[in-house]
């Protein structure tokens, strides 16, 4: 018999810190502030207190709600990366953590590719993974994309591969979707490579990971679409391994050549819910809709990992994506705030409270 | 002729309860330390919790005790 034993006390404090985050009725609260620093001063009176004050110091406005959440974010992960450091657990939870540096990694290559100035990428970047807030800045400080790329393999980190592999075609076409595809693959193929199907555990990891391969290819299938990319070029921007989603029925989502066509191929799956999305997102061909509704569903499945087995990664799951659900919820209040738009239209855009 | 059957038998029932309550308190005193880590206001409350077990293994020593006296 197998005694998991670390769960015991990981998982305990995993569900306490559980236990601190927000309850719906402060959502509500926020919801009906009249501004940002109202919305900050409600803030100091929940768990957020000590990240707010801090940044207070430096910051105003929404750029201080940004800097505090992204702390918080961020030392909430690294806190659960420390119970589990040389557990089996480890590996799992360094998986489903290494989503944000593949994120801060593409966000580092968009801010430059576009000639963003460091402290705008810096405030778009989480580092929750494994790349720490050093590392980004180092990557950051870089002059262009052939140097970040040149770091990240002196440096010996894993992702230097893929996009050195792709960088040559990403120069000729000028196309940064090659590097950020390339990523993407490399990230959920190593991930899929570490994981085997014996465990309770691994098919928990892996039923997210699949999910979350079938989430991006709908979300890029329905772009190919809308951009009338053709099926040939098409085929080599998906990525095999989604749960539902195979690679024949993906294309032929492309073949269908439309938005309704492709989404009555998903009829039978569990993304059924997006054909009963309102016509005129189908007319008006608004992907933004789609995935929104995409994310949502990630993240409700994420969360629902909570009613798992309470001695296993199951429990860390939940949390990681109920704490991303509340950070994102927060920053689409704040957000809403600043655009001064109405309370009945911010609950709408909340993702899942 | 000394009959070991009796003492045999209390020795298991003794050592399955302690065997028990061991187990039990091992997993209940990590994911007690862990809750008491992250909320130190349940630190009575998980006192009692780990205390628990313990009657498995009181439980054992009294049968123990009444095969001992009763029967030998």
């Amino acid at each position: 018999m197998v005694v998991r034993v670390e769960y015991d006390y990981v998982n305990a404090r995993i569900k306490g810190m559980k236990s601190r985050l927000l309850a719906p009725p402060v959502f509500e609260t926020l919801i009906l502030k009249p501004d940002v620093e109202s919305i900050i001063a409600e803030l100091e009176n929940t768990p957020y207190k000590q990240e707010i004050e801090r940044a207070t110091v430096q910051y105003s406005g929404i750029t201080c709600i940004e800097v505090a959440l992204r702390k918080d974010f961020t030392n909430a992960f690294r806190k659960i990366l420390g119970f589990m450091k040389g557990g089996e657990s480890e590996t799992y939870i360094k998986i489903l953590l290494s989503r944000w540096d593949i994120q801060n990694i593409k966000t580092i290559l968009r801010g430059k590719n576009i000639h963003m100035t460091s402290a705008e990428i810096v405030e778009c970047l989480v580092p929750a993974g494994q790349l720490d807030d050093t590392t980004l800045i180092e990557l950051i400080r870089q002059p262009d994309v052939k140097a970040i790329i040149d770091l990240l393999a002196t440096w010996g980190i894993d992702y230097a591969k893929p996009l050195t592999r792709n960088f040559k075609e990403y120069s000729e076409k000028r196309d940064l979707s090659i590097l950020e595809y390339a990523i993407d693959k490399f990230y959920y193929e190593n991930a899929l490579n570490k994981l085997g199907e014996d465990s309770y555990d691994d098919r928990i990891i892996l039923d997210m990971i699949t999910t979350e391969i079938d989430v991006t290819n709908i979300k890029n299938v329905l772009k190919m679409i809308r951009d009338k990319i053709n099926i040939e070029e098409a085929e080599g921007l998906l990525i095999n391994g989604g749960v539902k989603l195979n690679m024949e029925r993906l294309l032929a989502m492309i073949r269908t050549g439309t938005l309704e066509g492709a989404i009555k191929v998903l009829d039978a799956t569990p993304y059924k819910f997006l054909s009963e999305l309102p016509a005129d997102v189908f007319k008006t061909e608004k992907i933004s809709v789609f995935e929104k509704e995409l994310e949502k569903y990630l993240i409700k499945r994420g969360i629902s990992r909570f009613l798992g087995d309470p001695l296993s990664i199951a429990v860390a799951v939940g949390y990681v994506w109920a704490k991303y659900n509340e950070i994102t919820n927060i920053r689409i209040i704040a957000r809403c705030k600043t655009a001064d738009i109405t309370e009945k239209e911010i609950r709408e855009e909340l993702i899942y409270v | 002729m000394v009959d070991w059957g009796i003492p045999i038998g209390a020795g298991i029932a003794f050592g399955l309860g302690a065997i028990g309550t061991g187990y039990a308190q091992s997993k209940i005193g990590s994911a007690g330390a862990g809750t008491i880590a992250e909320k130190p206001e349940t630190f009575g409350l998980m006192v009692v919790l780990v205390a628990i077990p313990e009657t498995m293994v009181i439980l054992g020593f009294v049968v123990a005790a009444m095969m001992m006296i009763m029967l030998v």
